[in-house]
């Protein structure tokens, strides 16, 4: 619970290192420019500037930094929004309705509600930390392979409310995802399909590939028209409907709560980070929605639903940072090393002696959440210019940009040729009609859970029944099927109705036309 | 010049670019070294202990050797793709590594059949040194090795050990295994894909016992219990961790990281001079309070052990793993 007398320390702390605000709002810029580039990951714009923050003292480095990551946690969705190519895997799914919504003219509203709901669940995760960032921690620590696996599971299940035309053809796509996901050393150290390149060793880059698989077939559709908008009175950016669709987001509290806690929770998980949080968030928030056919077609609770899984995201992976000292996720990781640089080691000793400090970080990160509703409102109006521009000089942009931004991933040529042979594929797929969502989401979670699944084999010795001796494995995997037998139930019952109203429409056309009948 | 096509622009430029550089380039040769900035290359992502000891140490050597240092991070293929880089940058001094030099070497040759020998490097000083740590959660029902062993003995699968394949670590607790006579292929062995994660789950009470590098766990200290450390001597920054001697077992062991400054043996053998300069900068800095007294406080070494120390603790536990890597393999 919260320690009121390190709570006004902390204040205190705020308010007398007032020279570190200032660092909030270039950081928010550095994180959203970044992030809002294809193939440039959070991870890297923090990595850039991190040598940039030993210059200045603890406080305001730790401002920086965190800043850059409230910004580049929202960045990805503009891009993955206006055209359909996610600036980062964290925000794979906010183009599922994100961009369905674009294509209906409402990019502003689309755009307007990822950045409310980014803001708030951003909020929301920090102050729940506030409350729980000790036992949180020691509830991370205790999650073990198995539970990750059914985590893993319940993000591969998305693929079954995608929803394609052929089931066989999304079942292979998705299979082919997994075994691209799993190229490269396992964890028990078996080196598989590298064809003999060291750099296969660490795996498929999965930003290169995502970014590769999408952008072909999004590059090539696009390529065949002259603006991303057709209509042309679509092709508007206007404050005003991007502040309605943040004010249209306080009408979904329930999906924002959701995807706060599904976000919080694997966030704080070392090692998964938010690339799996949007894809579980967005499948449960459509599977439990009442209108859940017009997800994937401009749904605005789709969008919610996965940026406040991102948000939140990070307020969960800061707990682990800071309780444990154990890195949630590439972002993270570099936050620590700017902790330590500055000769501060997180951990429980750190949360123990210096709560106040603890306290003022997760405090900040409150206010830059704040802060980047403002900067945020002005970057998505100069990123919304996009879709005035014609697309001859879009497109040819977009490609170098990304191409380059895989480059620089880990500045060697090995992330442009990812992207080359993931840009074939994903034409391929597109032209014999195979989901490229299905590779993408195998392509995400394979590592996962071939990993986890690996460990789990390991710890039990072979015997299935090891299930029950993990609560929390049993816990997730009932809410799994409890969530899944609701739907179910939900959906007959819809479709009882459905069948009673066509009845009863059938009959009044059946009376009609007796009545039309008597007529002549 | 009505006929002039981008392609003689092309021509244009590329010529007056090809005489820019054969104009510039003997002036650069002939002055003397250093007169630019030098790389330090890190096979690690930025954020790790090699990345932090370089950005730390970086200032200190600025001023030893007079030009600014530029950290350059080649992560991958567990080091081979930094260390290779490093390998065919030209032998001029103007880069130099900063690695963990054992295991990673060794281990990329002899598993990953690493395009290089271990003496294609030179080692300058190797500071940093990490020991394998046989550890339990705080909340263990496990009080000390000798009681591992016991349990392990009486049935092989009374405990989970997480440990990370083809590692120093791995090495070790085979090694220990086969000296109390228990059959490692009987163990129920978790693996890991790195040293944090088997910390992780060391802590978190996943795995019974974790044999992973020690130095890691000191953050986490207060969640988890050493039983034994892999170290000869009691080890300065984990002084309450038992030596593993104390536990009555003899086994031969592997020293599970060696970090610290290294350079293409190419460099000292062609421009003897160019790495005299270098090596006397290390060595400088390495001394020097300032940077001692700054180090400290970020948990890093400094200790000057000098290049032929180093080099034969380097050599010496790459051929230990030679002669033990039928155990890496597992």
């Amino acid at each position: 619970m919260i320690d009121f007398s390190a709570f006004l320390e902390a204040l205190n702390i705020m308010a007398t290192s007032a020279g570190s605000w200032g660092w909030i709002v270039p950081g928010l810029v550095v994180g959203l420019v970044f992030s809002a580039i294809p193939g440039v990951s959070i991870t890297m714009a923090m990595a850039i500037v991190l040598p940039m923050s030993l210059y200045m003292d603890f406080f305001s480095a730790v401002v920086f930094l965190t800043s850059v990551y409230t910004g580049a946690g929202f960045g990805g969705s503009v891009p993955a929004i206006l055209m359909n190519i996610p600036g980062s895997p964290a925000s794979y799914a906010t183009t599922f309705d994100g961009y369905a919504m674009s294509k209906k003219g409402q990019h502003n509203e689309a755009l307007g509600y990822a950045l409310f709901a980014s803001t708030i669940c951003g909020i929301l995760g920090y102050v729940l930390l506030l409350f729980v960032v000790e036992p949180l921690a020691n509830i991370v620590l205790r999650i073990g392979p198995l539970e990750m696996f059914a985590v893993a599971i319940w993000g591969m299940l998305l693929l079954g409310s995608l929803g394609s035309k052929y089931v066989t053809r999304g079942l292979l796509a998705a299979g082919l995802g997994v075994l691209l996901g799993t190229v490269g050393m396992n964890t028990a150290g078996f080196i598989r399909g590298t064809m003999g390149f060291p750099t296969l060793l660490d795996g498929i880059s999965p930003i290169p590939a995502m970014i590769g698989l999408l952008a072909a077939g999004q590059l090539l559709t696009l390529a065949g028209k002259d603006y991303i908008l057709d209509a042309e009175e679509a092709r508007k950016v206007s404050v005003r409907k991007i502040l309605a669709g943040c004010w249209g987001t306080m009408k979904y509290p329930g999906v924002l709560v959701r995807g706060s806690i599904i976000g919080i929770i694997i966030g704080a998980v070392p090692g998964v980070g938010s690339s799996v949080g949007n894809l579980i968030a967005y499948a449960e928030t459509k599977r439990t929605a009442k209108d859940s056919a017009s997800f994937g077609k401009g749904n605005p609770k789709g969008v919610i639903a996965a940026e406040s899984a991102v948000a939140s995201a990070e307020g969960g992976s800061m707990a682990t940072m800071l309780a444990l000292g154990i890195p949630g996720g590439g972002a993270t990781a570099i936050l620590l090393a700017a902790f330590m640089m500055h000769n501060i080691v997180p951990g429980p000793t750190f949360i123990e002696t210096q709560k106040p400090m603890v306290y003022a970080i997760i405090l900040n990160n409150i206010v830059q959440a704040i802060a980047l509703l403002g900067v945020g409102i002005g970057f998505i109006y100069l990123a919304s210019m996009v879709v005035k521009v014609r697309t001859r000089y879009i497109l040819p942009a977009i490609l170098v940009i990304a191409t380059l931004g895989t480059y620089a991933v880990d500045g060697s040529p090995s992330g442009p040729i990812t992207l080359f042979i993931f840009s074939l594929l994903g034409f391929l797929l597109v032209r014999y009609e195979y989901p490229v969502a299905a590779v993408v989401v195998g392509i995400l979670l394979g590592r996962m859970l071939e990993t986890e699944f690996l460990r789990s084999y390991q710890l039990s010795g072979g015997d299935p029944l090891y299930l029950f001796q993990r609560p929390g494995a049993m816990a997730i995997v009932g809410i799994m099927i409890l969530s899944f037998a609701m739907t179910a139930w939900g959906k007959r019952k819809q479709a009882r109705v459905e069948a009673e109203e066509e009845l009863a429409l059938q009959k009044l056309h059946e009376e009609e036309a007796v009545a039309g009948a008597r007529k002549t | 010049m009505k006929d002039f096509t981008r392609r003689d622009a092309l021509k244009m430029t590329g010529g007056t670019l090809l005489a820019a550089g054969t104009i510039g380039m003997p002036s650069i040769a002939r002055a003397a070294y250093p007169d630019r900035p030098i790389n330090i290359i890190v096979p690690f992502a930025t954020g790790g202990y090699n990345d932090r000891l370089a950005r730390a140490f970086a200032p200190h050597l600025e001023k030893a050797i007079g030009q600014p240092l530029v950290v350059v991070n080649k992560p991958g293929a567990g080091t081979q793709l930094g260390h290779t880089y490093a390998l065919q940058q030209a032998a001029d001094g103007y880069s130099i590594l900063c690695t963990s030099a054992s295991p990673y070497i060794p281990l990329t040759i002899l598993l990953q059949k690493a395009p290089y020998k271990n003496e294609d490097f030179w080692m300058i000083n190797l500071p940093s040194r990490d020991y394998t740590l046989a550890a339990t959660s705080a909340d263990s029902q496990v009080k000390d090795f000798a009681q591992v062993i016991d349990m392990l003995k009486k049935d092989p699968k009374s405990l989970s050990i997480g440990v990370q394949p083809a590692s120093a670590d791995y090495a070790n607790m085979v090694l220990t295994m086969q000296t109390v006579g228990i059959d490692p292929a009987n163990l129920r062995i978790v693996t890991y894909d790195g040293g944090g994660p088997a910390r992780n789950a060391t802590a978190g009470n996943q795995v019974d016992v974790g044999f992973v590098g020690g130095e890691g766990f000191i953050p986490l200290k207060t969640k988890v219990r050493p039983l034994a450390i892999y170290s000869a001597d009691t080890v300065e920054w984990y002084p309450d961790a038992p030596l593993i001697g104390a536990s009555g077992i003899k086994t031969d062991m592997v020293e599970g990281s060696q970090r610290g400054w290294a350079v293409s043996a190419k460099l000292k053998s062609e421009q003897p001079d160019i790495y005299k300069t270098l090596e006397d900068a290390i060595s400088k800095a390495s001394q020097d309070p300032t940077a001692v007294a700054a180090l400290k406080k970020q948990d890093l070494s400094t200790t000057w052990f000098g290049p032929e120390a180093s080099n034969k603790a380097f050599l010496d536990n790459a051929a230990k793993m030679a002669k033990y890597v039928d155990l890496l393999k597992s």
